[in-house]
């Protein structure tokens, strides 16, 4: 079986689209983390969280004002599909506290309708302020590694817009986060620590399709002539087109099961690293090789690429 | 062919190296399968008894699954420097105690490390650290490397005591690690008393000896803070602020009706001309004490400056651990007016044991001291015969026993205790030892059992599917070169549950969700390599040609997006916490793995196949 056989895009032309699209994308994103910002969860945010799953259906409503009576103050959502709900409020160091004042509240006010309270978190401000740190560490040195091996396997201007790519990728994730938190109950995308673990694995994996391209590339252009770039360019993303998609359908397959299959905990993780695949093999192909071609024509420097071995 | 010989050996041994660190895990699964199926559970019991070793083996080498997926208890908690160099100090002074409770201030709000604050602290005061640490010759830096040594030292002091801890109280297979410099973190599988676990761990359990000051001397000083309440509150009266003052005292309270609902909190008034004697009844014993609704706005009292400066000498009012019953069943807690310097401090206790009291049915728990504490005590208990000693236990007053004459033999009892449990808890604190420093918790997860076997379920279908689904996939896509991905794709999930199984990591969410990542990347160096083939052969060469060609061409690109993943990954290990760090190392082992699987397994494959003249160039789809 075969998709994409002998295609013949001219990518390179239509560049210019191509970065019109992602522009968009990527000012609508910023624009709405500047306007709505980002749900935070408690990771970053510190506080307590609460899961209680009950044994029939209950109605949001009910609960919410039951606590609120209680005078136990903090937020009440639907938590997956199934009968759980999340309640979250200010950090407190004694978890045993709020478990039993929620409990008793409950047990006191909903009767017939059995609960159990099967997650409790609670994180601390100083612990937040310290996870947050060392997510943005860890993002940026990620980059640097990626940047550093990049640049040594290829050339400068490879890395570059590689990296370039990865922001891009991350950058319209985080958008989207912004734009689409909040607005579905089984996906609450909350900004903790899996969705910069998923950040960490769309940059690791970003750069694999853009290093597929890059590698034909660097194959084919050896000691040819400047003017013959474009052509260049053109036929080896189009020769690496099919493996392209397809190294990136096989993970997006496995990712789609997690979203569907590995619950409410996960959800945001997987939803995070599916459209950041989707994400970066449209920037692979769309904006880092270009960049490399607008990078090249504009300097009218010819590619002393270092690796390349033809056997 | 020698080259190939060793291939094939080392696919062998790799193998064979998964399966077996993999086998307890399997005999684990199917023995607790059997336990299961007996009817009664006796004979269960009986077949448990005799496989016992059989059991014990495999659980031991088994798959360890995390606490997410086994439900438990992951706790954080942080040691107080602050405290900790407020203990090293001498002679403390005003100005210290201002400098450190503005240092106090800022550690709350920044990451920086307290002794760095302590140190900027003072050199903007422009005083040396020497005046108040250590000796007076010392240089700051000196006295800076001490306390960093300090600190240290009491991390991991605290952590042995917590692990003592945690070890008499008996959960299995605790962890117990610490991070940085302040940071202790406890993953406590399958708890199912929480409460009861985190005031275990709280507690500092400093034990002290302390000499109750006489009645009349009590009395004295609560006369003296009232006047001074009073004289403040009608000039802040005065002034329009008001104190806020119970509007009935514990006395008056006592005389309520039981029904009657007592007010919740103190409520402000204008003023009074007893403002203490509002919350605090005295006896004429000359025991003072106050009601539980009271009892914190008499704590926040006792803890003002101004309050504690109208105190005798060395001296400082503490309240009772525990309520007593008042006359109509009002809570009442006492106060005491006790020695700051205690005579003896809980260092020298070696044994503690809870029982029953001999006259009552209260608990208590039974002390005894080594040597040096035993003439201690026997010259503090004969030196005050008739007087009270206050047993201290982290602040707040157990009991406070009448000394009836000398004591020799370095004995001593702790009651006052609420129920047998807490007596053994205490027993349980005492012998662990003190923590050289007050902890607490800042950051609690705790995942129920049930939530744990939902998890296991979400993530055994996220595993089974994607793995049908990307399998499947190979096999159409591919036709017969997908067996062979699909052949190295089971080898990989082999390879990544061995490996966390033979080097005793756990499973958990965040790594079964690896896992199911590492299955859709793992094919990818297979499809890099197939696709180049096709390439090959639509160039017409034969296919053993393609084949190595193959192999050779897509060797770099496979090995670029490899290194990128795993440093990601390994990047993400280093700088992430928990459950992210289990991510990152399925990630990485799956990673490495399919460098492996996908380059060397396949080829051996093809080779074998190649030698039977098995493959065609249509082989590869």
């Amino acid at each position: 079986m075969r998709i994409f056989q002998k295609t013949n895009f001219n990518f390179i032309r239509y560049r210019k689209i191509a970065y019109g699209f992602s522009v968009i994308l990527l000012v609508a994103g910023m624009v709405s983390l500047v306007v709505k910002g980002l749900n935070y969860g408690i990771d970053f945010r510190g506080g307590s969280e609460v899961v209680i799953r009950f044994e029939k259906n209950a109605d949001v409503g009910q609960i919410r004002s039951v606590l609120d009576a209680a005078g136990v103050s903090g937020t009440l959502k639907q938590y997956g599909m199934d009968r759980s709900f999340l309640f979250s409020t200010v950090f407190q160091g004694d978890t045993g506290q709020l478990k039993s004042l929620v409990s008793n509240a409950l047990n006191a006010r909903i009767q017939g309708n059995r609960h159990e309270i099967v997650r409790i978190d609670a994180v601390g401000p100083s612990v937040a302020s310290d996870l947050k740190w060392s997510a943005v560490k860890a993002l940026f040195a990620s980059l640097l590694a990626i940047l550093l091996y990049v640049g040594i396997r290829f050339e400068i201007k490879f890395a570059s817009a590689g990296v370039i790519a990865i922001f891009h990728d991350i950058l319209t994730v985080l958008g989207l986060f912004s734009i689409l938190g909040g607005l579905f109950t089984f996906m609450p995308l909350e900004m903790d620590q899996s969705i910069i673990a998923a950040f960490l694995t769309i940059a690791g994996y970003s750069i694999t399709d853009t290093v597929v391209v890059y590698d034909r590339i660097r194959e084919r252009i050896r000691g040819q002539k400047p003017s013959d770039y474009e052509r260049i360019f053109n036929e080896s993303m189009n020769q690496t087109l099919s493996r392209t998609i397809i190294t990136s359908g096989t993970v997006l397959l496995s990712v789609f099961v997690l979203f569907i299959f590995a619950g409410p905990a996960i959800r945001g993780f997987a939803f995070a690293v599916f459209t950041g695949i989707l994400i970066g093999t449209y920037s692979s192909i769309f904006v880092a090789a270009p960049l490399v071609y607008d990078w090249l024509r504009i300097t009218k420097s010819s590619v002393r690429l270092r690796g390349s071995k033809v056997s | 062919m020698k080259n190939k010989r060793f291939n094939l050996l080392l696919i062998a041994v790799v193998t064979l190296v998964a399966l077996w660190s993999l086998w307890p895990t399997w005999s684990d699964y199917s023995l607790s399968k059997q336990l299961d199926s007996f009817a009664s559970s006796q004979d269960s019991l009986k077949y448990a008894m005799s496989h016992r070793e059989e059991i014990d083996n495999a659980r031991k080498k088994s798959l360890k699954l995390g606490l997410d997926l086994k439900g438990g208890m992951h706790l954080v908690m942080e040691v107080d420097q602050v405290d900790l160099f407020e203990q090293k100090a001498w002679n403390k002074d005003g100005k210290f105690a201002a400098i450190m409770q503005n240092v106090r201030a800022k550690a709350t709000q920044s990451d920086a490390r307290v002794i760095d604050i302590i140190s900027a602290e003072f050199k903007s005061e422009n005083i040396r650290l020497s005046r108040y640490f250590y000796d007076i010759r010392n240089s700051d830096q000196e006295i800076v490397t001490k306390l960093e040594k300090e600190s240290e030292e009491a991390l991991t002091r605290a952590k042995e005591i917590i692990r003592n801890r945690i070890d008499q109280y008996g959960v299995a297979e605790p962890v117990i690690t610490t991070q940085g410099s302040r940071k202790i973190i406890i993953e406590l599988p399958g708890v199912s008393d929480e409460t009861r676990v985190r005031n275990l761990l709280k507690g500092t359990a400093k034990l002290e000896f302390r000499l109750l000051s006489e009645p009349e001397v009590t009395i004295r000083t609560l006369d003296r803070i009232n006047s001074y309440l009073a004289q403040n509150s009608q000039s802040s009266a005065a002034a329009g602020g008001a104190l806020p003052v119970s509007d009935s005292s514990a006395a008056a309270s006592a005389s309520l009706p039981p029904g009657g609902a007592p007010p919740l909190a103190p409520v402000s008034k204008q003023s009074s001309a007893k403002p203490l004697y509002d919350v605090i009844s005295v006896s004429p014993y000359g025991t003072a004490f106050t009601a539980e609704r009271s009892k914190e706005y008499v704590v926040s009292l006792l803890h003002r400056s101004d309050v504690q400066a109208l105190l005798p000498q060395d001296s400082e009012l503490l309240l009772a651990a525990k309520p007593e019953e008042g006359k109509v069943g009002e809570k009442l807690y006492a106060i005491y007016l006790v020695k700051k310097t205690p005579e003896l401090t809980g260092g020298v206790i070696t044994e503690a044991k809870a029982t029953f009291g001999s006259q009552s049915v209260q608990p208590e728990v039974m002390m005894s001291m080594n040597s040096e504490g035993t003439s201690k005590w026997a010259r503090i208990t004969g030196a005050n015969i008739g007087k009270r000693i206050a047993i201290v236990l982290d602040g707040a007053v157990y009991s406070a026993p009448v000394v009836q004459s000398k004591i020799p033999n370095g004995n001593s009892v702790i009651n006052g205790i609420g129920s047998l449990e807490e007596a053994k808890d205490l027993e349980i604190v005492l012998k662990a030892g003190a923590l050289p420093a007050p902890v607490r918790i800042i950051e609690e997860r705790t995942v129920g059992p049930s939530l744990g076997a939902d998890y296991i379920r979400a993530g055994m279908l996220s595993l089974t599917w994607s793995f049908c689904a990307v399998s499947i996939f190979m096999l159409v896509y591919y036709k017969k070169a997908g067996i062979a991905a699909d052949i190295a794709l089971v080898l990989n999930i082999l390879i990544v549950l061995s490996v966390l199984a033979g080097f005793n990591a756990s499973l958990s969410l965040p790594g079964i969700a690896g896992i199911v990542l590492t299955i859709g990347m793992a094919v990818d160096a297979n499809v890099l390599i197939y696709e180049r083939i096709r390439e090959e052969l639509a160039e017409g060469k034969s296919v053993i040609t393609a084949v190595t060609q193959g192999y050779d061409r897509a060797f770099s690109s496979i090995l670029d997006s490899h290194v990128t993943t795993l440093s990601a990954a390994f990047l993400l290990y280093t700088y992430g916490i928990g459950p992210i760090q289990g991510f990152a190392v399925t990630l990485m082992i799956g990673t490495s793995a399919s460098l492996f699987t996908a380059i060397v397994v396949t080829r051996e494959i093809f080779h074998l196949l190649l030698a039977k003249n098995l493959m065609s160039d249509k082989s590869f789809g």
